[in-house]
C-alpha cells in the first residue's frame, strides 16, 4: 500500500543538524495492522505525520499506492490525504465548539457530501460506536475514552483505506485502552489498514506486525 | 456548510461573553456613529434633487473684480432677466427672487394679528414653472402675474388664517404693502435650498419697473433648454453686459451654478438667500470622521481576534487534517466576522434610533426620518456591513487560514512575533486617531472661546436692535426714539441702516478725488449716538450729528481706522476731508473710530463708514441697563406698541447675533468633542479586552513571579508598561499630524488662537491617563490573584 525508501528528515538547532528520521525505510501492505514502537523522541510521530503527508522530509522517496508523493504538489497531496487517510490523535483534538454529532460530521462537510447522505452516515457510525445518546454533548462533557471514541468515529466517517493513530490510548486507562484496541482489531478485520504509534507492549500486541524505532531508524528485530 | 459556520460563530459568541461584548458593543457604537453621519451626509447630498427640472436649472452667479476682493455673490442685477430672455435663446425660462428689504425680517399683519416673517421673497411668475411647485389651493399657472398678489406656504397659511382656503384674503407687509393671497403651495421640503414662506409678486416692488445693471441684489434662476450648454449661456451673458454696461463700470462678470451644486458648493458665495447652506468641506470631514471611528471599532475586532488566535490556530490545524481547504477556512472566518458584524449592526440600528434626537442637536439640523427606510439608507447599511466585515475579518481570515496544520497543532501557537507586532501597530493607530480627535476638539473649542471673548472694538452686550422698517413716517420714528430715550432703562439710542454683524451697503472708497486706486467700503447710514450706543472708540473728531436738515446735501462721514489708513493720513488729518466714496460730492469726514469687527472674525477688518446719507434707517439700536431684562423687554414692547400698534415688535440682541455667526464652529466643536469621546471609549474597550487577554496569557508567569516574591505593584507595572509604550508612540505620531490639521482649520480665521503646548500636554496626559486606568484595572486584578490558583491550573 505504501512504501518509504531511505527517508531523512532533520531540523537545524543551534547550527547543528538534528535528525528526526535517519535513513528510514518501511513497507506497509494493504490490510496490515502495524504497530510502531520506540521511546520518546525516536521519531514515531514524525513518521506518522510524514505518512499522513502533513509533514515534509528532506531526502528519500515515498510511494502511496504507487503515487510518488515526494514529487507531488501540496494540493495534490492534500487531496490524496483527504481521500484515503483518517488521523487519530493522542490528545483527541476534537473541536471544542462542536457537538459530538457535528465533530463527526465535519469531514463530510468539507468533502461536500449532501445533507441527507451525511445524516445517514453519521447516524450509522454513532450507532456502531454506541454513542447515539451522546451525540448532542460537547467534548468537555465526555470522558477521555469517549472523546477518543468520537475521534475515531470522526476519522472513520470518510471510510479511509488507512488509519493513522498517534498514541491513541496514551491518555486513557487500561480498560478504555483495551476497548479502543479491540475496536481497531475489528476495523482491521474489515479490511482497513492501520498504523499505530504506541509505547505499550500490550497495545502493540494487537497489531499484526511491530517495528521498533530508535533515533529515527528502524531497529533490526 | 454556511449553516454550520453560523452555528459555530454563535457558540463562540456565547462561550466568551466578555470578548463578545467588547467586540459587538464596540463595533455597534462605531457603526451607529457611521450610520448617523451617513444619514447626515445623505441628507446633504439629497438637497434640491426633488425638482423635476433639476438638471436644467441654474442660478446666476456674480463674480466681482479684484477691486471688490473677487467676492462671489449669489445675487445679480435685475436687468439680466428681461435681457437674457430676449437675447439668449437657450434660456427657456427665468425668474428673479428678491429677499424682502434686502434680507430684513418682515412685519406681517393678517386678520388683525401681527407676525414676523424672515422668509418673505418676491418672485417672477416663471418661478413656479421652473421649480414646478405643487399647490394646495389655487394652481401654479398665472400666479404672481399681478402686482400686490402673494402665495403662502401651507404652514404659513395655517398660521395666519387657520385651516381652510385663504384665497382672496389679504395680508399687509411692513404696514405698507397690501397683498392679496392667490394660492397656497406645499411647504418646501427640509432638503430644499429654496425656503420661502411667503412669495409675493415681483411686480409689487419698485425694482420691477426700473431694472438696473448696477444693483446686484436679486437671485436669478434660469431654466435652460434641453441640451443647452451652460458655457454658451455664460458667453452670451457677457455679451449682454458689454452691450449694457460701460467698460469702466464693469466690475463684475456672470456665471452659472447648477442647482444641484447650490447646497454644498456655495460656502464662498455671499448674499445667498437660503438659510440652509451646507458645506462640502464639512461633509468630507464628517465622512472621514465616520471612517476613522469605524476603523477604530474594526481594529478592536481584529486585535481581539488575533489575541485569541492561539485557540483559533489549533482549530485551523484540526480542521485542515479533517480535510478543510484554505478557501473554506477563509470563508469560515469571514462568515464568523459577518455574523458578529450583523449582530452589531442590528444593535447599532437600535442605538441610531435612540440617539437620533441627540445627534440632530449636535449637528443643529433636523434629519428626515423617512430616509431611515429609504433605499439609499439600506444600501448604506449593507455597504457598512460589507466594509466592516472585510476590514475586521481580513486579518483572522487571511492570516490564520495559511498555517500548515501540523505546525499549529503541535505548538498550538503561530509565530507570535508577527501577530504581536500587528496588534501593537493597530493599538497605535487607534490611539493616534483618538489623540488627534481630542486635540482637534480642544483647538476648536479654544478658538470658539477666543472669538467669544475677543474685544471686538465695540460692545455687543446689552444692546438691542429693533426693526423699524415698517414704521411709515419719519415722524413716527422720531417719536419712538424719543420715547425710548426717556425710559430709565435706556442709556443711549440711535437709528441705523444696520449694525455690526449684518451686511450693510457696499461702496467703493477712492484714494483721492481723481484717483482710480480704491478699496471696497461698507457704509452704514446712521445718526448721532452711534458711537455711544455701540461703545466705539473715537480716535479723532466727533460722532455724527444728531439731526440733519431736510434736503441738506452735505453727508457727514464717520470712518474707521482702516479706511483712514488706506487714505494714507492720520485720523486728525482726516477730519474735515472731502472723500470720494459714492456718497455724493459733499461727503466730509467728521470723525474717526478705531477698527472694530463689523463682520465675523473669519475675515480681517476692512474699511467701514457710518454716514448720514441716503439709505433708509431700518433699526433702532438701544443700549440698556442690564438689570431685570424681562421687565425691560416688556417695557420696550409696550412703548413700541403705543407708537406703532400695527407693527410686530421684532428685535434681536447684538450679543446673540455675534454668537450666531459662530454657530457652525460651535457645531463642529460639539461634534468633534463628542466623537472624540466616543472614539476614545471604543479604543479603550479594545485596550481593556486586550489587557485582559494578556493578563490571562501571562497567568503562569505572574504566579511564578509572585512565588518568587514580586510585589503587586511591580507586577501591575510589568503588565502596564508595554501598553504605555504604545500610547507614547501614538502621541509621537499624533502630535505633528494634529498640529498640521488644526493649523489648516484655523487658516479659515483672520483672528485665531495659537496652538500652544498646553493643548498637547492636555491631550497627551488624558490619553495616558485613560489608557492607564483601563490597563491597570486588568493588571491589578491579575497581580492580586493567588499564585497557587494560577499555577495549579497549568
Amino acid at each position: 500500500m505504501l512504501k518509504l525508501n531511505h527517508i531523512y528528515k532533520w531540523v537545524n538547532s543551534g547550527g547543528r543538524r538534528v535528525f528526526l528520521l535517519n535513513d528510514l525505510s518501511v513497507k506497509v501492505e494493504e490490510g496490515e495492522f502495524l504497530s510502531v514502537m520506540g521511546p520518546s523522541g525516536s521519531g514515531k510521530s514524525t513518521l506518522l505525520n510524514i505518512i499522513a503527508m502533513l509533514d515534509d522530509f528532506q531526502e528519500g522517496e515515498y510511494y502511496f499506492e504507487n503515487e510518488p508523493i515526494h514529487d507531488l504538489k501540496p494540493k495534490k497531496r492534500t487531496e490524496i490525504f483527504n481521500q484515503n487517510i483518517g488521523f487519530i490523535f493522542q490528545a483527541y483534538h476534537l473541536l471544542d465548539d462542536l457537538t459530538v454529532y457535528e465533530n463527526i460530521e465535519t469531514p463530510l462537510l468539507y468533502k461536500k457530501v449532501k445533507s441527507s447522505e451525511r445524516q445517514a452516515l453519521v447516524a450509522d457510525i454513532l450507532d456502531r460506536f454506541n454513542i447515539v445518546g451522546k451525540k448532542d454533548l460537547f467534548p468537555h462533557q465526555l470522558s477521555g475514552g469517549q472523546q477518543q471514541l468520537v475521534g475515531i468515529a470522526r476519522a472513520l466517517i470518510i471510510k479511509p483505506k488507512l488509519i493513522l493513530a498517534d498514541e491513541p490510548t496514551g491518555n486513557l486507562n487500561s480498560k478504555q485502552s483495551d476497548e479502543i484496541m479491540q475496536l481497531f482489531k475489528e476495523l482491521n478485520g474489515e479490511g482497513v489498514t492501520i498504523i499505530q504509534a504506541t509505547h505499550s507492549e500490550s497495545n502493540a500486541a494487537y497489531g499484526s506486525r511491530t517495528i521498533h524505532l530508535l533515533d529515527g531508524s528502524v531497529q533490526k528485530s | 456548510m454556511l449553516k454550520n459556520f453560523i452555528k459555530i460563530s454563535w457558540r463562540k459568541i456565547k462561550a466568551d461573553k466578555t470578548f463578545s461584548f467588547i467586540n459587538i458593543f464596540g463595533l455597534s457604537i462605531g457603526i451607529s456613529i457611521t450610520l448617523l453621519l451617513a444619514l447626515f451626509i445623505m441628507q446633504e447630498h439629497s438637497f434640491d434633487k426633488m425638482y423635476a427640472n433639476k438638471e436644467r436649472i441654474y442660478r446666476v452667479i456674480f463674480n466681482t473684480t479684484e477691486q471688490h476682493n473677487n467676492e462671489i455673490w449669489a445675487t445679480v442685477p435685475a436687468a439680466l432677466k428681461p435681457a437674457a430672455e430676449e437675447a439668449i435663446p437657450e434660456v427657456q425660462k427665468s425668474a428673479r427672487l428678491w429677499d424682502h428689504d434686502f434680507g430684513k425680517t418682515a412685519s406681517i399683519e393678517a386678520e388683525n394679528e401681527q407676525f414676523t416673517e424672515p422668509k418673505l421673497y418676491y418672485a417672477d411668475p416663471e418661478f413656479f414653472d421652473i421649480f414646478q411647485l405643487k399647490f394646495v389651493y389655487g394652481n401654479s399657472k398665472n400666479q404672481l402675474n399681478r402686482p400686490n398678489t402673494a402665495v403662502l406656504s401651507e404652514s404659513t397659511a395655517i398660521k395666519y388664517f387657520g385651516k381652510g382656503n385663504p384665497i382672496g384674503k389679504t395680508i399687509s407687509i411692513d404696514n405698507d404693502l397690501k397683498m392679496e393671497i392667490t394660492g397656497v403651495y406645499n411647504d418646501f421640503p427640509a432638503n430644499s435650498s429654496l425656503d420661502g414662506n411667503i412669495i409675493g409678486s415681483f411686480k409689487s416692488v419698485g425694482f420691477y419697473k426700473e431694472p438696473s445693471w448696477s444693483n446686484a441684489s436679486f437671485e436669478t434662476y434660469f431654466l435652460l433648454n434641453k441640451n443647452a450648454d451652460p458655457a454658451t449661456v455664460t458667453g452670451k451673458m457677457q455679451n449682454l453686459i458689454d452691450a449694457n454696461v460701460e467698460k469702466e463700470d464693469q466690475w463684475y462678470t456672470l456665471d452659472l451654478q447648477p442647482l444641484e451644486k447650490m447646497h454644498l458648493y456655495s460656502a464662498n458665495i455671499k448674499s445667498a438667500y437660503t438659510s440652509k447652506l451646507g458645506s462640502i468641506e464639512e461633509v468630507r470631514n464628517l465622512s472621514l470622521l465616520a471612517f476613522l471611528i469605524l476603523l477604530i471599532a474594526c481594529i478592536n475586532y481584529m486585535n481581539l481576534a488575533t489575541a485569541r488566535s492561539q485557540k483559533s490556530t489549533k482549530d485551523v490545524g484540526i480542521n485542515k487534517t479533517l480535510g478543510a481547504s484554505g478557501k473554506m477556512l477563509i470563508a469560515r472566518f469571514f462568515t464568523e466576522t459577518a455574523f458578529v458584524t450583523l449582530i452589531a449592526i442590528v444593535l447599532a440600528l437600535f442605538f441610531t434610533f435612540l440617539s437620533l434626537p441627540v445627534f440632530e442637536k449636535i449637528i443643529g439640523n433636523s434629519l428626515s426620518t423617512s430616509s431611515l427606510i429609504s433605499f439609499e439608507f439600506l444600501a448604506a447599511i449593507i455597504g457598512i456591513w460589507l466594509t466592516t466585515t472585510l476590514i475586521a475579518g481580513s486579518f483572522p481570515a487571511l492570516h490564520l487560514s495559511r498555517f500548515s496544520p501540523m505546525e499549529v497543532i503541535r505548538s498550538g501557537r503561530d509565530k507570535e512575533s508577527f501577530t504581536a507586532l500587528l496588534r501593537k501597530g493597530l493599538v497605535v493607530v487607534q490611539f493616534s486617531a483618538s489623540v488627534i480627535l481630542i486635540i482637534a476638539a480642544v483647538v476648536i473649542y479654544n478658538q470658539l472661546e477666543f472669538m467669544r471673548n475677543k474685544n471686538l472694538g465695540y460692545n455687543p452686550e446689552n444692546t438691542m436692535a429693533v426693526s423699524i422698517s415698517a414704521l411709515t413716517s419719519n415722524a413716527e420714528k422720531e417719536t419712538l426714539i424719543n420715547q425710548f430715550q426717556n425710559l430709565p432703562e435706556v442709556s443711549s439710542a440711535t437709528m441705523a441702516q444696520g449694525y455690526p454683524g449684518i451686511s450693510v451697503s457696499g461702496r467703493t472708497l477712492y484714494k483721492n478725488l481723481n484717483s482710480h486706486e480704491s478699496i471696497s467700503l461698507q457704509t452704514n447710514r446712521a445718526r448721532g449716538g452711534v458711537v455711544e450706543t455701540l461703545q466705539l472708540t473715537l480716535l479723532a473728531g466727533k460722532d455724527l450729528p444728531k439731526h440733519k436738515q431736510e434736503g441738506d446735501s452735505i453727508v457727514d462721514v464717520l470712518l474707521n481706522k482702516n479706511a483712514v489708513d488706506f487714505l494714507g493720513i492720520t485720523p486728525e488729518e482726516a477730519i474735515g476731508k472731502n472723500i470720494d466714496a459714492n456718497l455724493g460730492p459733499n461727503a466730509y469726514v467728521v470723525g474717526v473710530v478705531d477698527d472694530f469687527n463689523f463682520s465675523s472674525l473669519r475675515s480681517p477688518i476692512g474699511a467701514y463708514a457710518f454716514n448720514n446719507g441716503f439709505e433708509p434707517l431700518r433699526y433702532m439700536l438701544l443700549r440698556f441697563k442690564s438689570e431685570e431684562l424681562p421687565a425691560t423687554l416688556e417695557e420696550f414692547k409696550t412703548t413700541f406698541a403705543d407708537i406703532a400698534p400695527a407693527v410686530a415688535f421684532d428685535y434681536s440682541f447684538l450679543e446673540n447675533n455675534v454668537e450666531q455667526m459662530y454657530a457652525r464652529e460651535k457645531r463642529t466643536a460639539r461634534a468633534a468633542l463628542i466623537f472624540a469621546g466616543l472614539a476614545i471609549f471604543v479604543a479603550c474597550l479594545g485596550l481593556f479586552g486586550l489587557a485582559a487577554f494578556m493578563a490571562e496569557q501571562r497567568t503562569k508567569e505572574i504566579g511564578v513571579r509572585k512565588v518568587l516574591g514580586a510585589s503587586v505593584s511591580s507586577i501591575a507595572r510589568l503588565l502596564s508598561k508595554d501598553f504605555m509604550i504604545l500610547v507614547l508612540i501614538s502621541l509621537i505620531i499624533a502630535f505633528p499630524l494634529a498640529y498640521w490639521l488644526a493649523g489648516r482649520w484655523l487658516q479659515e480665521f483672520a483672528y485665531r488662537v495659537n496652538i500652544g503646548w498646553p493643548v498637547f500636554v492636555l491631550a497627551g496626559c488624558s490619553a495616558i491617563l485613560i489608557a492607564l486606568i483601563t490597563v491597570s484595572f486588568q493588571a491589578i486584578k491579575a497581580a492580586v490573584s493567588n499564585p497557587i490558583n494560577s499555577l495549579r491550573s497549568e
